[in-house]
């Protein structure tokens, strides 16, 4: 087994700082930015890296996210590795370029600093912008910290790039809280990137545009072959659950940090409810569930760490025979009334059991989610395990 | 895993001019056909520059629409000079859209 040579070096750096190191270490070829809060500081660093040296990449000053996006994708049909980074509103305006990537099968690797979305102007954090591209055929992978940013970075370049996958990947992290928290981090070595990196070039060649070469690329989309194609891109998000647990003890067994893949299980071992939380309110959560285990309750924590493609058979794994589930969701479903990642695990009922699930809509434009909160969820969800009539949704901004 | 008519190897839209990937039968839009009088026609070879999907084919002495691919737009009736084409409805017809 391949290790990691050097121990790397610990820095005090910022979450987007986190993004760009993963990004530049990972030595993109083509590299295509707009500037927006929270994310402009990735901008800002990787620039200095270009200036300094470090990033060795031909960077491209776009007029905004949708260029960015239709830029990076087009490096990728050339051959090229190609890094993005956007936020909320400049998401949005890259959609139609988001599903031409997706389509392409191209291995774009994208950092998305969740911020909440228009209409009500919110310069705060949320996962609406993340949610409101669920299906846009990306695999949407979520941090937890600054050093799971700058990890999940590297993983998410052995995904896209896996020749089972070819599929773009979109790397969330809640803006704010973790765009600007500084914390320690470890920043690996370069050559020991380029060695866990290394296994990509050995692996069957994707088609690539060459000048002069008969190819032609997002072509024959009509009838049977367009159908063909979506159920191979259908396909190739089913794999990538597996090859992401695989990558991330990959990652683990070389770096000496893994996370548990598609979900992290904490304290589930006995746990008779659950709670399930993504991004970085999930630390609160655990402490919490620290607390309340010393007064008797035997709660768990599932964090969400991918939200596409969905983990099905590992939450279903998780989560079975367990007597009630909490969620917490930082973003809302609209028609459903409820947070989003509630309504799709209220999908998995049938496997999962029947049994009580309520949903917690909470911390939205950056409202924090609380020990207090998070105690008062514990308590509910406690309480709908022991056959109490409960309430299916809370608004927790509203009702305290 | 579902076995499939496969189109393309790859896994993304990628096509290859050397191969052929895909085989459209346009013919099945069609609802008028072009019916040549050959007897009148001069061999000028109008209706074959002028037909958008190429679907006239040479025969010495005359053209005829290959009808897998003729869509009946009626462009060639339009541009023969000696009007030797009619546009008949597919309804006048009972061979299931072959010449």
């Amino acid at each position: 087994m391949i290790k990691a040579r050097h121990e790397g070096e610990i820095r005090t750096i910022t979450g987007n700082a986190a993004a760009a190191y993963g990004a530049m270490l990972c030595r993109p070829d083509v590299v295509a930015l707009y500037p927006i809060t929270p994310q402009t500081e990735v901008v800002e660093q990787l620039s200095q890296f270009s200036s300094s040296g470090l990033l060795d990449a031909e960077m491209v000053e776009v007029e905004g996210e949708n260029s960015a996006m239709n830029i990076v994708s087009a490096a990728t049909m050339a051959g090229g590795r190609v890094f993005t980074a956007t936020s909320s509103w400049g998401l949005a305006f890259m959609y139609d370029a988001l599903l031409q990537a997706s389509g392409l099968r191209a291995p774009v690797v994208m950092v998305n600093v969740n911020r909440e979305m228009p209409g009500i102007l919110a310069v705060s954090s949320g996962q609406q912008d993340m949610i409101a591209t669920r299906d846009s055929g990306w695999i949407q992978i979520i941090a937890e910290d600054c050093q799971e940013i700058l990890d999940l970075l590297i993983m998410a370049y052995r995904l896209a790039e896996d020749f089972e996958i070819q599929l773009p990947v979109m790397v969330n992290y809640d803006g704010f809280y973790l765009s600007y928290l500084s914390e320690g981090v470890n920043i690996p070595a370069r050559e020991d990137v380029d060695a866990f990196l290394a296994p990509l070039k050995d692996q069957p060649e994707r088609p690539k545009l060459v000048p002069g070469g008969p190819l032609a690329c997002a072509t024959h989309g009509i009838g049977e072959g367009f159908v063909e194609l979506r159920y191979k891109h259908s396909a190739a998000m089913e794999r990538a659950k597996r090859k992401f647990d695989q990558i991330d003890q990959l990652f683990g067994d070389f770096f000496g940090r893994s996370y548990g893949g598609q979900i992290e299980a904490y304290r589930m071992e006995d746990a008779e409810i659950a709670l399930v939380t993504s991004g970085s309110a999930s630390g609160t959560a655990k402490t919490v569930i620290d607390s309340k285990r010393g007064e008797g309750i035997k709660v768990g924590l599932v964090k969400l760490r991918m939200f596409r493609p969905f983990p099905r058979e590992t939450l279903t794994e998780v989560l079975g025979g367990r007597k009630a589930i909490g969620v917490i969701d930082r973003s809302v479903c609209f028609g459903w009334n409820c947070g989003p990642i509630y309504m799709e695990l209220r999908s998995l009922s049938p496997e999962i059991g029947l049994v009580p699930m309520l949903s917690f809509i909470d911390g939205l434009a950056g409202l924090d989610i609380t020990r207090a909160h998070v105690e008062s969820m514990i308590e509910k969800v406690h309480a709908a395990s022991q056959g109490n009539p409960y309430q299916r949704v809370t608004w927790v901004n509203l009702e305290g | 895993m579902v076995e499939f008519k496969i189109f393309t190897k790859n896994e993304g839209a990628w096509s290859n001019a050397d191969e052929l990937l895909l085989c459209l039968n346009t013919g099945s839009w069609r609802s008028e056909r072009p019916v040549m009088d050959r007897k009148k026609c001069n061999y000028c070879g109008l209706c074959a520059l002028f037909c958008p999907t190429q679907c006239m084919t040479n025969m010495e002495d005359h053209f005829l629409p290959n009808l897998d691919y003729c869509k009946g737009c009626g462009t060639c009736a339009k541009e023969c000079p000696k009007k030797v084409i009619r546009m008949v409805s597919e309804g006048e017809f009972h061979d299931q859209g072959k010449a």
